[in-house]
């Protein structure tokens, strides 16, 4: 079968600006597209310029956008893209700047990795702690899941398997969102040094520094991690989990612990997603006034949500929910 | 009639009334029978397991019971409520501990869920169940020469092990159903892209930047409007519109619908039913050439 490579081709020291360039290739069975670029390169045109090593999806060095959507080269089959999409269009990763064709200036996404320090803290290196959410010798609460829990719950528990491919800060809204956000990857990580019983996390300074601005809370939860690491990871599910173990830690001091439990307190009063409530308990008087503009703009379309919510029919059975887990408000 | 067990979600029932309104009105065109149910709570917005992953099973297991108790499978209208209730059915259907755990709690208010509840989307109701041959036959407007640009949003396809209504690398759905209501179609990249609304209040600022390069790209593609299965992308798109123009530096002016709106608007519904005047954007302009082309 003849099919046609649409490849992203971009050289600062000469192009103006990026352009795109098409190849014909014929396909082999089992072809990859990595395969077909190699072609591309040895037949047609050596100028052409991207990452690989390994080809059998373990180095995470040839990750690109392949018909718009972040994959391995080397594990993406030919017959499949074309059978879908018809072409090989290939993009350098997202949220990250070009260096030349499909290669792309990783040191951001590996200064974040650095940044939640990937390894098991030991005695003398605990991270300072400097919102000292926890006093001094209070222990961070373990896990509110078990590892096998959370295993049936994602599906895998392989965070240690992520080859740092940048499939998922590819996708990223978060990073669209925030360029400063950790990412998916670091915050894998974040979590799976977190979880580690070995690791001298004294005073639950991980969880602390993750819940700092650009960090966990600023997930948009858009589920593309998920849905596109080829090494069946969740990033986000491990971000929630994280969610979950700062505000059982009363580690909730960012504005998005506070977005969380302003939703979970709305719905405890009203059976209801309260929208005024939650912005007051996420981001203060403050906070609204500032986004007066839209409040006002929204206002004026009478797009107000009502200042008062009816509860729901049968609320007391919402109470029962609460109370039987243990997580009604405890004023102290 | 089909009858379904209508959950709204939040939004449609507080700021977005507007999609609530449009829902009604063309599920009485389409022979779509809403079962209310007011006892359904919140599903979490998204976020209730990051406060507590056993409260997310008991109180969505909980409208999950609701359905089951009423004989109907949910309809839904909010991308995000979808997954939510999705989710939380996959993990009843699939991990015993859960489900008896859930159903410990439902007993003490008379309830059980034994997982035979489904939840799909209206987008998918419409194409799956009512069929677009229907609803083709039920367009008294065309929408000849508008072009709708289709927004899905993350939850409505992602994460594709739960919510498995549509390709998630090309999904075709709502282009189908834009094309079955006589509107074409406009392609762009950031269709499936995240609207950046669960950082609205944690980042004011830069999480309008994914809405802003959404509707920014759409534009660029000619598109009149742009419609949405989710009415928290609306809030993103529609309400912070000014706010990400200012953000991406960029100028911005594209209505933005929910989808029953512009299915309604197709099926006959006026300015005033379809509640078109609580949008930022306005629609006026697009709805008078739609008017045009009436018919029957
Ligand atoms: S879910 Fe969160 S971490 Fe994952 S890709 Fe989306 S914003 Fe990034
Ligand atoms: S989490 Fe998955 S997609 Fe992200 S860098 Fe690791 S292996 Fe790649
Ligand atoms: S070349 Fe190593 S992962 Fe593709």
């Amino acid at each position: 079968m003849e099919f046609t490579v649409k490849s992203y081709r971009f050289n600062p020291e000469i192009d103006e600006k990026p352009y795109y360039k098409e190849y014909v290739l014929n396909d082999f069975p089992g072809m990859t597209v990595l395969n077909a670029l190699m072609k591309v390169k040895a037949e047609l045109d050596g100028t052409l310029s991207f990452r690989r090593s390994c080809r059998s999806a373990i180095c995470g060095s040839c990750a690109m956008k392949i018909n718009g959507i972040t994959k391995l080269a080397c594990k993406t089959q030919i017959s499949s893209e074309i059978e879908k999409f018809g072409i090989i269009k290939v993009d350098p990763l997202g949220n990250m700047p070009i260096i030349k064709d499909l290669i792309v200036d990783q040191e951001a996404f590996f200064d974040k990795i650095k940044e939640i320090k990937p390894y098991l803290l030991g005695k003398k290196d605990y991270i300072e702690d400097d919102f000292k959410a926890l006093k001094d010798g209070e222990k961070i609460k373990q896990p509110v899941y078990y590892k096998t829990e959370f295993q049936t719950l994602t599906g895998n528990n392989d965070t240690p398997n992520c080859i740092l491919c940048e499939c998922c800060y590819s996708e990223c809204g978060g990073v669209v969102a925030n360029p400063k956000y950790l990412g998916p990857a670091a915050l894998a990580k974040l979590y799976r040094y977190s979880e580690d019983p070995r690791d001298n996390d004294k005073n639950g300074s991980r969880l602390v520094n993750g819940s700092k601005p650009a960090g966990m809370f600023d997930c948009v939860l858009c589920q593309a991690c998920e849905e596109f690491c080829p090494k069946g990871i969740s990033p986000v599910k491990t971000i929630v989990k994280m969610h979950e173990k700062a505000i059982k830690n009363s580690i909730t001091f960012s504005k998005g612990a506070k977005h969380i439990i302003g939703i979970a307190r709305s719905i405890q009063e009203t059976g209801r997603l309260d929208e005024i409530k939650v912005a007051v308990d996420s981001v203060g008087i403050s906070g609204i006034l500032n986004d007066l503009p839209v409040a006002i703009g929204a206002g004026l379309k009478g797009k107000m949500p009502p200042l008062r919510l009816k509860l729901i029919k049968d609320m007391e059975d919402i109470r029962v929910a609460f109370k039987d887990l243990n997580l009604e408000e405890k004023h102290d | 009639m089909i009858n379904y067990a209508y959950y709204p979600g939040c939004v449609a029932k507080e700021s977005g009334k507007e999609l609530d309104n449009s829902t009604r009105f063309i599920a009485e065109k389409l022979g779509i029978n809403l079962v209310d149910m007011p006892e359904a709570s919140c599903c979490g917005g998204g976020v209730i397991d990051g406060f507590d992953h056993n409260l997310k099973l008991y109180i969505n297991g909980r409208t999950l019971a609701l359905a089951e108790k009423l004989g109907y499978d949910i309809l839904t209208i909010c991308n995000t409520c979808t997954l939510t209730l999705s989710e939380v059915n996959e993990e009843l259907i699939n991990n015993p501990e859960a489900l008896k755990k859930t159903n410990d709690y439902l007993s003490k208010i008379g309830l059980k869920y034994s997982g035979k509840v489904k939840v799909k989307h209206l987008l998918y109701i419409v194409r799956d169940e009512i069929g677009l041959d229907k609803l083709k036959n039920a367009v008294t407007y065309s929408l000849d020469g508008v072009k709708v640009a289709p927004f899905y949003g993350c939850h409505i396809l992602r994460p594709s092990s739960v919510v498995k209504f549509d390709d998630v690398e090309n999904p075709s759905g709502f282009e189908e159903l834009i094309k079955a209501l006589g509107g074409e179609p406009v392609s762009y990249v950031r269709r499936t892209k995240c609207c950046g609304f669960q950082t609205i209040l944690v980042n004011e600022v830069t999480s309008t930047s994914l809405a802003g390069n959404a509707i920014y790209e759409a534009q660029q593609n000619k598109a009149d409007v742009m419609v949405t299965p989710c009415p928290l992308c609306h809030l993103s798109l529609d309400t912070y519109q000014g706010v990400a123009a200012m953000n991406i530096n960029k100028e911005l002016s594209l209505p933005i619908l929910h989808l029953p709106q512009l299915i309604g608007v197709a099926l006959g519904g006026s300015y005033a039913e379809m509640g078109f005047s609580r949008h930022n954007i306005s629609f006026r302009a697009v709805m008078s050439k739609i008017k045009q082309n009436k018919l029957k």
